[in-house]
């Protein structure tokens, strides 16, 4: 039925079960949105948040899913950026559109998600109105919002690539000028979401009076600046490939090349190394010498829950394990060794955002201080989950309507 | 023409673009967030000039000044202490702090209501109008004084200090009823123990500013005992800084069970066994006989019945001396009835009889009576160290020579009526101190009253509630005719009423502070509205001045002013006549340095002068009195052995019954079944008696006090351990009286064995900000009836504890 | 702001008053403590020790008014300006309308000295009469704080300027300090040497909580007990 709008030349389930699918995931959206509008509504009460934790999943789960969808930018800059110095990155063409399309769903989850998170969501623009310089949260501010229309104007030619907008003359002209004019883009896109990581990073280094997030740093920003960005950009690479593969699961379809996960797997396993030697090295100057300066050991900042299982979970599990299997090329032959620690490695991330939210302020800094454990509510899984739903429902459209893999084709000949 | 697609997509785009370039999003988002700052459900204040106005605080009887910040002359928004009062010399205790939320109290009562329903029935109340009200309740007045039975009106007060009480009295005197009963209050044994010692039953005083040794028996001297605005500015004074060069600190040490606040800050707390305060003190004298610590020349010179001595019959009877001695009050017993090691006590008699200005004060709380004799072993140590003297540590408290109320000629029928012996009497002939008790009253009255009592009015006091054993009240309400109700709230007894004739509240109307609760100087304060009634309420007061009226006669005699005020008024020009005393001035600590036999110059012309500088929130005081010229006991000199306890114990040849002596408690229940002890303690920050904790209190409560619903009971980690419990695990707090769920927090300064709970909390009534708020420990404490004064003493009782 | 701890008897006046003063709502269930505002706070110290020897304090904790170089920990992060440090007087202030109630500075701040309206602020319609007029009522999704009385200072200097003295000298009291029955917090300049907060704070006993994390404190606290001293600052 609606074959006139699918990509010529491949094949997508029918409309019917792809509208089931779209109904279970408008049904989550909607869950969300209603308990998006009861926050709204009734204000914050209704989460799990309190004035011990000001910030809780709303900011981890942006915080993850900003770093996740890094892939995006990363991809970019590497394929607009460095590929005219090192042809073999073109190959990352084949999945740019994809990490586009990522990249865009998770800035865009996550800005909706922060409308929630404010108290006092009238006056979100104040941050631009009465913008304070030194506030890192400013800067988050800015390049979130920035970079969302960066990626809104990235994912448009692709979006005019549809087989009916893409017969309108007009259309077509103009997409194929965005489209002409994308490296510049990526490229701004690529500081802005460089600047922006490094700013979520910033906002718990900065806290001077919270030892447990605490970092030195280099001029006006602290090591985990440098440490958010990194780990972003060897995370994202991995999430796009993840997404790929589990579309590819899910349409039970090749839709790239294996060339292309195999240079993924290269390129995060180089950058998780660096990353994972930094991140250690930034641990051990942390626990051995930054918080002794400041009264604290190491054991004051790990209790139950939140013990130090997390430590090695995002450092060892998460971190040097899928760092040595992807570093080594015999890992890289086996898909299942690639997969899983491309989702050790999303997960070691998603620790890392979590810990440098929620456990900073788990952790006490008075003496005679409690040791509190959030419990996020319902109304705070809703709009998350929703966000997800979000994702996976643009991938859907996305994937169904527009070409999103310029090899999809040949690699599915139907014989 | 159709509308296509096309155009409809082009319009949409334009629009869109076109609305962009107008203002209007940015006048919108700019609209939005000043709609968010002024939502319209956010109140804003009314602004208007700022007044201040200063009177005395009646919240309690601590007799402190405070400063009301007002807005527009009509709307009080703080009060403050009044840096210029000497007794709490600016300082404020939380109560008044939020005491405007009682005048601003939404369950403030408006106007007179009446029970249309049965008793009890919140619902049920509907408003009439005052002339109405006052007069059906002079018509019952009236007829049972045309029926000769006057004597079946009752009242109960908790007002035991101002000239209320006096009008009280003296309405109950001129109308013919024996029956006015005051709450409970530590001054009720206190009066006693100085009557056997002394010869005059007058509450004792204790010159703390001058101690620089300090036994406390279990009094939480900074969370309520005495006067808290007078303890906690001298805690300051104790503890300020040597940089603030001032006088040298008093040594503060406390013998209680529980860590209370005052045992935490002390400079040594003993813990001993709950309710052995007074063996202690028994044992600290047995020590410093023994030892010869005691003050020899001033015991010889001024005490009688130290020694052995004979009684009028000629029988020879056992002195303080020898009782203490004798083998039953031996250090090692001493040691046994207090868990304390026999060196711990020498070493607190040596230091106690060493310093120079040491002494001993006691008594839990003001609103708790305490066994006569424990008082008299209090005493009876400070006696030892010679504290009752000229200069001395402790005295009498001084009465205020206010003018006298009209004699009373009472007609026949109150003779009649003042004839019969009070409820509380009638089976109190085994009572040698027989004095008004109102759980006689109340215990009488719920069993087989010998005459039933018809109307029972009940004056600022909640006895269904802050009474110890409170069930005693619900029985025994229900055997009263009709019940009215003076309180300003709906609290458990006014629910309780068939009437209720709203007072005002503490700041709205005329009261005074007669006295200051263990001060040695002679007070007395006038505390001045700070707004006129808020609501359609009357004085007390004045309706009883106007109830007296109409019933005309004797009874209109014996109250002959016009209106409460212009009572106060004639109060005070009686005490400008007496010359005595004068107003304290600006200078915070004059009236506490005042010394004995120094009596300040009056300061004041006349009573209307008096008047007028009381009513702006100063006070009147004088020196403290020698107790060594007071004593009218029968021997002329302070007595340990009591002549005037007659008994029947005493008959019988039992000499420790007119000796200080201690008596352990002996609780009712069986000690399998309850293996614990409940002890109830109060502090500060948590209102107890007439009034409920308000709102601001409450909001500092801490979370292992209130959580939700459940309030929380003491226990010492290991008794918990013992018992299957952990920090905040709700259980079931059973006692022979009663059983509630609590919440278990563990408290290393909690005794082995020993369930501590707090009081104020727990209310069935008021509003939601109040009640179902916790449990109320007195529906679980043993009233215990003191076989001298046939007082109800409580703070304890059995109990079990069990996971809920 | 000089906090004696030794003389300290828990009554919680500070805190009432504090509440009276500056209009802090109050709800029929104040027991979630995480979610109660409260400027000024008061902690539970003990000294770990059993029955006999068991000792405990009240730690009443208002704004501490970081003076940090620069910027205090919360007025740092706060992306709007709605929380500033005014350098002349010391004062961390926070303006309600402009707080988006992004939570950073709550986050920030290790004393949890800031407070969130997690609900529309409401008193009892009654109650509304009390309300101070002097200090707005905030809005809820707004974080609030003590701010050492501000407007009394405000009000002590327009009156210096009518009675045509130095505004910069006038002095004022928070309603605390004012409050405290046994005179145990004391307020003053601490930029004045001849003031009595500048020698209270050279007594031995005085200290300030996490001092190590250099975020200045401008409240010290007394208190004569090694053990409550030791608890200023982790590892001591």
């Amino acid at each position: 039925m609606d074959k006139a709008l699918i990509p010529e030349g491949v094949r997508r389930c029918s409309l019917p079960a792809f509208g089931i699918w779209i109904l279970v995931l408008a049904a989550l959206i909607g869950w969300g949105v209603y308990a998006g509008v009861v926050v709204l509504i009734q204000a914050l009460n209704v989460t799990g948040l309190n004035n011990h934790f000001g910030f809780g999943l709303y900011i981890t789960a942006d915080l993850a899913i900003i770093a996740l969808g890094a892939g995006a930018f990363f991809s970019g800059f590497l394929y607009y950026g460095l590929s005219r110095f090192f042809p073999a990155l073109r190959e990352l063409h084949k999945i740019i559109n994809l990490a586009v399309i990522v990249g865009f769903v998770c800035y865009t989850g996550a800005l909706a998600v922060l409308l929630l998170e404010i108290g006092q969501p009238l006056r979100g623009w104040f941050g631009y109105w009465h913008a304070n310089v030194h506030s890192m949260l400013t800067e988050v501010i800015f390049c979130i919002t920035c970079y969302a229309i960066v990626l809104v104007i990235e994912y448009v030619p692709i979006v005019l690539k549809n087989r009916k907008l893409d017969a309108i003359h007009p259309v077509r002209i103009f997409g194929h000028t965005l489209h002409d004019m994308m490296a510049i883009f990526a490229l701004t896109g690529t500081f802005l979401s460089f600047f922006h990581q490094g700013s979520l990073g910033g906002v718990a280094g900065v806290l001077f009076a919270r030892p447990f997030a605490y970092r030195t740093g280099f001029f006006v920003w602290p090591w985990t600046f440098f440490l958010f960005i990194l780990s972003a950009i060897a995370s994202g690479p991995a999430f796009t490939a993840l997404v790929c593969r589990s579309m590819e699961i899910v349409t039970r379809k090749k839709l790239v090349d294996r060339s292309v996960y195999e240079l993924i797997s290269k390129i995060v396993g180089t950058l998780l190394s660096i990353y994972i030697l930094l991140k250690i090295a930034d641990t051990v100057y942390w626990a051995f010498f930054l918080s002794p300066e400041l009264g604290f050991k190491l054991g004051d900042y790990y209790r139950a829950p939140y013990g130090m299982w997390l430590l090695f979970t995002e450092i060892i599990l998460c971190g040097v394990l899928p760092a040595i299997l992807l570093t080594a090329s015999r890992g890289r032959q086996n898909h299942f060794i690639v997969f899983s620690s491309f989702l050790l490695v999303c997960i070691g991330v998603i620790i890392n955002r979590f810990v440098m939210t929620v456990q900073t302020l788990a952790t006490p800094v008075m003496p005679f201080d409690k040791w509190e454990v959030y419990v996020p509510t319902i109304y705070e899984w809703a709009p998350i989950i929703a966000m997800l739903a979000y994702c996976a429902l643009i991938l859907s459209l996305s994937y169904r309507y527009l070409p999103l893999f310029p090899r999809e084709k040949e690699l599915n000949t139907i014989s | 023409m159709m509308f296509g697609r096309r155009a409809f997509l082009q319009f949409a785009a334009g629009a869109v673009g076109g609305t962009l370039l107008s203002p209007l999003p940015w006048k919108l988002a700019d609209d939005s967030a000043i709609w968010s700052q002024n939502w319209s459900w956010r109140p804003s204040p009314e602004r208007g000039p700022i007044t201040k106005k200063a009177t005395i605080c009646t919240l309690c009887e601590g007799g402190c000044g405070i400063r009301a910040r007002l807005v527009n002359g009509n709307r009080a928004v703080l009060l403050e202490g009044n840096p210029e009062h000497p007794i709490n010399r600016g300082g404020i205790c939380p109560l008044a702090a939020s005491g405007l939320q009682f005048l601003y109290a939404p369950y403030r009562i408006t106007q007179p209501i009446k029970q249309t329903q049965k008793r009890g029935e919140a619902s049920g109340f509907k408003p009439i109008p005052w002339d109405e009200a006052m007069s059906e309740l002079l018509d019952k007045l009236v007829n049972l004084r045309t029926g000769g039975t006057p004597h079946a009106v009752a009242c109960i007060t908790g007002q035991g200090q101002g000239s209320m009480r006096d009008l009280w009295q003296q309405f109950f005197d001129a109308y013919g009823s024996p029956n006015f009963f005051q709450m409970p209050s530590h001054s009720d044994s206190l009066k006693l123990a100085a009557f056997l010692t002394l010869g005059k039953e007058e509450p004792l005083a204790f010159a703390l500013e001058k101690a620089s040794y300090i036994l406390s028996f279990g009094s939480d001297l900074i969370g309520g005992w005495g006067s808290p605005g007078r303890m906690l500015a001298l805690w300051g004074d104790w503890n300020a800084a040597q940089s603030e060069n001032k006088t040298p600190s008093a040594k503060i040490i406390q013998i209680e069970s529980r860590c209370s606040m005052s045992a935490a800050k002390a400079d040594r707390w003993i813990p001993i066994i709950p309710g052995s305060e007074a063996a202690l003190a028994l044992g600290i004298a047995h020590v410093m006989v023994k030892e010869n610590l005691y003050d020899t020349s001033y015991v010889a010179t001024n005490v009688f019945g130290f020694e052995d001595w004979t009684d009028s019959q000629g029988k020879a009877r056992q002195g303080f001396k020898s009782f203490l001695l004798a083998s039953e009050n031996s250090l090692e017993e001493a040691s046994r009835r207090t868990g304390l090691e026999p060196a711990k006590i020498v070493e607190l008699a040596k230091d106690f009889a060493t310093q120079p200005n040491a002494v001993a004060v006691w008594g839990k709380s003001r609103d708790l009576p305490e066994k006569v004799h424990h008082e008299l072993a209090f005493l009876a140590l400070n006696v030892l160290k010679g504290n009752l003297k000229s200069q001395g540590m402790i005295s009498l408290a001084p009465s205020v020579p206010l003018g006298p109320m009209p004699q009373v000629l009472a007609d026949e029928v109150a003779q009649q009526g003042l004839a019969r012996k009070s409820l509380d009497q009638v089976k109190a002939q085994d009572i040698p101190l027989s004095r008004k008790s109102l759980y006689g009253f109340l215990k009488n009255l719920s069993e087989a009253p010998s005459y039933p009592i018809e109307v029972l009015m009940i004056h600022e006091a909640n006895p269904a509630y802050s009474l110890p054993g409170n069930q005693v009240f619900q029985k025994a309400i229900q055997k009263v005719g009709w019940v009215v109700s003076f309180s300003s709230y709906m609290d458990e007894t006014s629910l309780q009423a068939d009437i209720i004739l709203p007072n005002h509240t503490a700041f709205e109307r005329y009261d005074d502070v007669i006295g200051v609760p263990g001060l040695p100087q002679a007070y007395y304060a006038v505390a001045a509205p700070i707004l006129p009634p808020q609501w359609n309420t009357r004085h007390s007061g004045d309706v009883l001045l106007q109830m007296s009226k109409n019933m005309g006669g004797s009874v209109a005699d014996a109250l002959p002013w016009k209106s409460y005020d212009a009572f106060l008024q004639d109060r005070v020009k009686g005490l400008a006549a007496s010359g005595r005393g004068a107003v304290a001035q600006t200078s915070a600590r004059q009236l506490q340095e005042t010394p004995e036999g120094a009596s300040p110059k009056a300061n004041y012309k006349d009573g209307a002068d008096l008047w007028k500088k009381l009513a702006s929130g100063q006070c009147w005081y004088d020196a403290p009195q020698n107790p060594l010229q007071l004593v009218q006991s029968p021997s002329g000199k302070i007595e340990l052995a009591f002549q005037s306890l007659q008994s029947k114990e005493l008959e019988a040849g039992k000499d420790e019954q007119c000796l200080p002596n201690f008596s352990s408690i002996a609780l009712s229940g069986n000690e399998k079944e309850y293996p614990l002890t409940l002890v109830s303690y109060q502090a500060l920050f948590l209102s107890h008696g007439y009034l409920p904790n308000p709102p601001f209190m409450t909001k500092t409560l801490w979370d292992f006090i209130l959580r939700n619903d459940d309030s929380f009971v003491e226990l010492h980690p290991e008794t918990a351990r013992s018992l299957g419990l952990d920090e905040g695990n709700r259980a079931v707090l059973k006692t022979p009286a009663g059983e509630c769920i609590v919440r278990v927090h563990l408290f290393p300064g909690a005794r082995l064995d020993v369930i501590y709970m707090p009081q104020g909390l727990g209310h069935k009534a008021y509003d939601q900000y109040i009640q179902s708020k916790g449990a109320n420990p007195n529906e679980l404490l043993e009233v215990q009836m003191d076989p001298v004064s046939g007082l109800g003493t409580a703070w304890a009782a059995r109990a079990q504890l069990r996971r809920a | 702001m000089v906090i004696d701890l030794d003389k300290c008897s828990g009554c919680m006046a500070c805190s009432v008053a504090c509440q009276a003063e500056n209009n802090i709502s109050f709800r029929p269930d104040e027991t979630n403590k995480l979610r109660s505002i409260t400027w000024m706070e008061v902690f539970y110290l003990q000294n770990g020790k059993d029955y006999g020897e068991y000792q405990y304090t009240y730690l009443p904790r208002p704004c501490m008014h970081c003076d940090a170089p620069h910027h205090a920990p919360c007025t740092f992060v706060c992306p709007v300006n709605a929380t500033t440090r005014n350098e002349e007087n010391g004062i961390v202030e926070h303006i309600y309308p402009r707080c988006i109630g992004c939570r950073y500075c709550i986050v920030a701040c290790p004393y949890h000295a800031r407070d969130f309206n997690w609900w529309d602020p409401s008193w009892p319609k009654s109650m509304e009469s009390m309300l101070n007029p002097e200090v707005s009522t905030r809005m809820r999704g707004v974080v609030e704080k003590c701010t050492f009385c501000h407007h009394r200072l405000l009000n002590a200097r327009a009156k210096a300027y009518l009675e045509e003295t130095d505004p910069d000298k006038a002095t004022y009291l928070p309603a605390c300090a004012e409050a405290c029955p046994t005179k145990a917090i004391s307020f003053g300049n601490l930029n004045d040497p001849e003031s009595e907060v500048a020698a209270l704070i050279k007594d031995p006993r005085a200290f300030r909580l996490l001092s190590k994390l250099h975020t200045e404190p401008k409240v010290y606290y007394l208190s004569k007990h090694d053990w409550v001293r030791k608890q200023a600052d982790k590892g001591f």
